[in-house]
């Protein structure tokens, strides 16, 4: 009778095989799987790497066999294969382990480092700075929507002028009010990270379905118990979709922002440096850039992190 | 019996404008529901028996006529909490244990952590589902989640619970177990439920009374009493009485003689 049955049995009847023991199981052979899976995508990152320097060199070699130019014709190869244009793979990285300065004892690498923590630093006030402004706005656009509808042309405005002709003014009006040069970096970092943040979370805030929303409703829910309790936590898978881009793209800020600064710190300055001696020494341009690179993956990896500890629980990921 | 009626529905007309067309969703409908009847509205798509649900709890307003829950207006009688409602789908919340999901009308409502969880503790209890606090809902069933989603409409003792369509999403074996565990829990709460559903034979078995409606415009046709005796089991379903019944309610909703309609 169904007034007696125990929660076992009917637990078991429509759970079907995945009942609560044979529920342990799975979890943990999804686990080992997870495992294996990462090794993989490690596996293929390496790969990945290792073609793409097999490429250039394959490229070097074959462009030094004939001379740049395709055999029997006057074609010339797009992009000259002398040393000076595209140096050797274990040029770039013995770079890095070579004195960046003649008479200071200081490695490239290490040098580099310095320099990319100070950019990375600068980009993460700024992704800070940025999406925190890019939540606020987005909880203010989802709640004042005539605002939304005023602004958003404007952001999206601010987000296509160029970056070139905005960075020069952020650092006068950063230097006229007294604040060190990092701060306009940072600023600048700042203004390419809001975007993606309010443009995403406003989706996320937006994206409850109809029951789970009238559901609220019918237990009284106020407005800001609705946002708190429903919409933010919806929200986040979306937001740090919005980071992700943001993370990145303060990055870039904070590059371009230092070429416009007279900080003599950071990558931006060093890649600049680097760019002006090219002939004496190109493979240390090289070796800023791919610093310059691996930081951002670094960097937008370390949220990926994040967001797979805050998103662990969901199912659909 | 006007005295005794817990939810009492005067005259309520409600139009959808769309475009330049107007369409009569419900016209002048007359109800009164008892402190603790089991009513089911039933009726074809379309005549409105969701969108009177929906009025009911202030989820949309009425064009026209007046509502009263527990003596209150259903706006009033929704921030007090004084019904908990059940929709089709579950729509428990992903990032939410199931614990947190049952406690949340009474996080809601600012009870202490303590007492919510013992709460929910006892709801669970009540739905059977207490091996399950810890997991999340997409490691339940769709039946499960839908025990989950009646705990969380009673957490904060309602003393009505509106129901639209809670097992229409179901298979027919859920579908009925789940029916018996309602009546269970409807008697051990003592709650009035309202309940919509298009299902004849569900009406049946879980109702004390049906009021069945016609479409286009949605008014109620009859309201039928389900003399069947509670505790209603399997077995009821099997039973000449039952039959009898569901026979009589179709002849009411199609307007066809019995022996055609059975068939």
């Amino acid at each position: 009778m169904t007034a007696t049955r125990t929660a076992t049995t009917s637990v078991a009847a429509e759970g079907g095989p995945a009942g609560q023991a044979d529920r342990a199981t799975p979890r943990r052979s999804e686990r080992l799987s997870a495992t294996r899976k990462r090794v993989h995508n490690a596996a293929g990152a390496a790969l990945v790497v290792a073609v793409l320097a097999g490429l250039w060199e394959g490229y070097k070699a074959l462009g030094r066999a004939v001379d740049d130019v395709v055999p029997g014709t006057k074609i010339a190869f797009p992009v000259a294969t002398d040393d000076l244009s595209m140096p050797h793979v274990w040029s770039i990285l013995g770079a890095l382990v070579e004195p960046a300065r003649r008479g200071d004892p200081m490695l490239l690498g290490s040098y580099l480092l310095g320099e990319t923590g100070v950019t990375l630093r600068e980009s993460f006030y700024g992704l800070v700075a940025g999406s925190s402004l890019g939540l606020l706005l987005a909880v203010l656009f989802l709640h004042v929507v005539p605002l939304s509808k005023g602004l958003m042309p404007w952001l999206v405005a601010s987000q296509t002028v160029p970056l070139v002709a905005i960075a020069p003014m952020i650092v006068i009006w950063g230097g006229k009010a007294g604040a060190p040069p990092w701060v306009a970096v940072t600023g600048i970092a700042a203004y390419l990270a809001f975007f993606p943040v309010t443009i995403n979370t406003l989706r996320g805030l937006k994206s409850p379905p109809k029951v789970q929303l009238e559901f609220m409703r019918s237990v009284g829910a106020g407005r800001w118990q609705v946002l708190g309790w429903l919409r933010i936590p919806a929200a986040l898978p979306f937001v740090f979709a919005g980071l992700r881009l943001a993370a990145t793209a303060s990055v870039v800020g904070a590059i371009v922002g230092e070429l416009s600064a007279g900080t003599g710190r950071g990558i931006g300055r060093a890649i600049l440096t680097f760019a002006y001696y090219y002939s004496n020494g190109p493979e240390k341009l090289y070796a800023a850039v791919l610093v310059a690179a691996a930081a951002g993956i670094v960097f937008v990896q370390s949220l990926a992190l994040i967001e797979r500890v805050a998103l662990r629980h969901r199912h659909t990921r | 019996m006007s005295e005794a009626a817990i939810i009492s529905v005067r005259g309520v007309t409600k139009q959808f404008t769309g475009g330049n067309r107007t369409v009569t969703a419900l016209e002048d409908i007359d109800l009164s529901i008892r402190r603790g009847e089991f009513v089911s509205l039933l009726g074809p798509s379309g005549c409105g028996k969701s969108t009177l649900l929906r009025i009911l709890a202030d989820l949309t307003e009425p064009t026209d006529g007046t509502v009263s829950l527990n003596g209150k207006t259903p706006g009033a009688a929704r921030t007090d909490r004084d019904y908990g409602m059940v929709f089709q789908q579950a729509g428990l919340f992903e990032w939410r244990t199931v614990q947190r999901n049952v406690e949340l009308p009474l996080q809601v409502a600012g009870v202490d952590k303590q007492t919510r969880r013992a709460k929910a503790h006892e709801m669970l209890d009540l739905v059977r589902l207490s091996d399950f606090a810890r997991h999340f809902p997409w490691q339940l069933s769709g039946g499960m989640q839908q025990r989950v989603a009646i705990a969380r409409a009673l957490s904060a003792d309602p003393e009505i619970l509106f129901m639209d369509e809670p097992l229409g999403a179901l298979d027919e074996m859920n579908r009925e177990r789940l029916q018996g565990e309602l009546l269970r829990i409807w008697s051990d709460t003592r709650t009035t439920v309202v309940f919509v559903t298009h299902s004849i034979s569900e009406a049946v078995f879980l109702s004390s009374r049906i009021v069945v409606m016609s479409a286009r415009p949605g008014r109620i046709a009859a309201s039928i009493d389900v003399d069947l005796p509670y505790p209603r089991t399997a077995a009821t379903r099997t039973t000449d009485a039952f039959f009898a019944k569901v026979t009589e309610v179709r002849t009411v909703l199609h307007g066809v003689p019995a022996e055609q309609a059975a068939r």
